[in-house]
């Protein structure tokens, strides 16, 4: 009876975290696409200096964090993937959301402050708990510039 | 240089499989290593169990209680008959060195007889009331010490313990069920489940030894024919089971298995009966027990 219990509250938190979980990617994504298209005139590069064509800029840091978490779905998936190694695919979709928003937010930062390019753009992640159901932050940060008047 | 921004590529850091898919894969190879692991794990603990030299089993078991002696002069009479004859089918096989069969008496109703750890055999007085002659009763007898002669009792105990700590890594409720079972039956000393291929090991044992004991194996056949017509016989009311037929599983007939043993060795199905010793022919006639 108590391993029955045991198992029925499992297949539970496992039925919620895969729905949940499912059912908020998809969104994420379909928002992570949108807010793309309407960033698409902040540039954000990786090199470290602006190119010689631009003008004298006035420059700042400009940065996006998101803290994201597994689900229990994937967690499980993620545990069993470990006695047999491979992609973990659950993983994988969940960190790069977790990229493209914070380079979202590192883009609206800079545009709210009147920046369209940003460069030497970096990403950072940390977890920040590792038990049962591990999350883990992702920072993007950059220097923005904007063209000084003349 | 000309600097632009692309969409990013989708479908590459993340792929687009179904999380379902590798779920499934992934749980169902996990679940197919653990039933495979709990298969080797039990067969191998049944295997070496019996290994073991007896006198840890003896170790194990020496505090536990075994079946207090009746406390009436009949009873103890009609033990130490059972005992007298478990000793003389005991010496006609080859039992572990260090054991000893110890046998029980049970005054109880169910037609039952079990063999469990140390080297004890149990009665049940039900029983009795169900068999006719010595023959009968030396083949109940002999199945049951030819479970000890083979260490039946360890590879049970083995089994269900491996069995036990295998799952506990996956759950520690199931280990404990499934350890806690055998540990219950084996701390009380009470009957163990044996496999069928354990029962049929015992069942050709006890026709070898009733064969070399009476010359034939009559007794046998009547047992078996007796239990096989109250089986088909169910539901009749009777207080006293055939307890005996529920934990001695055999699908196939065991009388017609007892006569096919015989016809190919030659032996006798048929021959002069034996009478039960006096004090188990008073039992007997004295009638079921008190519970």
């Amino acid at each position: 009876m108590g391993a029955l219990l045991e198992l029925g509250w499992f297949l539970t938190l496992l039925a919620v975290g895969y729905g949940a979980g499912r059912i908020l990617e998809r969104r994420h994504y379909a928002s992570i696409r949108r807010r793309e298209r309407e960033l698409a005139d902040v540039l954000a590069f990786t090199m470290r200096f602006p190119p010689k064509t631009t003008r004298a800029q006035h420059a700042f840091l400009v940065s996006g964090t998101v803290v994201v978490s597994s689900d229990y779905f994937k967690t499980f998936v993620a545990g069993l993937r470990r006695l047999v190694g491979g992609r973990f695919r659950g993983y994988e979709s969940l960190l790069e959301r977790a990229r493209r928003e914070a380079l979202l937010r590192l883009k609206q930062q800079a545009r709210e402050r009147g920046s369209a390019l940003v460069v030497c753009v970096r990403f950072e992640s940390t977890a920040i708990t590792r038990g049962r159901v591990p999350s883990i932050e992702v920072v993007a940060y950059g220097t923005a510039l904007v063209p000084q008047p003349r | 240089m000309r600097l632009e921004n692309r969409a990013p590529a989708e479908g590459i850091n993340a792929s687009d499989e179904h999380p379902l898919r590798e779920f499934a894969w992934l749980a169902g190879g996990a679940l197919a290593a653990l039933v495979a692991t709990v298969v080797a794990v039990s067969l191998g603990a049944q295997w070496l169990a019996p290994k073991l030299p007896y006198r840890y089993e003896a170790r194990l078991v020496r505090d536990l209680p075994a079946q207090p002696p009746p406390t009436d002069a009949r009873g103890r009479e009609a033990l130490a008959e059972l005992q007298a004859l478990a000793d003389r089918l005991a010496a006609r096989m080859v039992l572990p060195e260090g054991m000893r069969v110890t046998v029980g008496l049970r005054d109880e109703r169910v037609a039952n007889a079990y063999a469990t750890l140390g080297g004890h055999a149990v009665v049940f007085r039900g029983l009795l009331s169900r068999l006719d002659s010595e023959d009968a009763l030396a083949t109940v007898m002999a199945h049951e010490i030819a479970h000890l002669a083979h260490r039946h009792p360890a590879a049970a105990l083995g089994r269900g313990v491996a069995i036990g700590i295998v799952l506990s890594v996956v759950s520690a409720e199931s280990g404990r069920g499934a350890a806690g079972a055998v540990l219950g039956q084996a701390g009380t000393l009470a009957a163990l489940s044996f496999n069928r291929d354990q029962e049929r090991e015992a069942d050709r044992e006890a026709l070898r030894v009733v064969a070399a004991e009476y010359g034939h194996v009559g007794g046998a056949v009547d047992l078996f024919d007796a239990f096989e017509a109250m089986q088909r016989a169910r539901g009749d009311g009777a207080a006293t089971r055939v307890e005996w037929l529920r934990t001695h599983p055999l699908s196939e007939r065991r009388a017609q298995a007892a006569r096919e043993w015989a016809a190919a060795r030659g032996v006798p199905v048929d021959g002069a009966r034996r009478p039960l010793p006096p004090a188990l022919a008073a039992m007997r006639a004295a009638g079921p027990a008190r519970r």
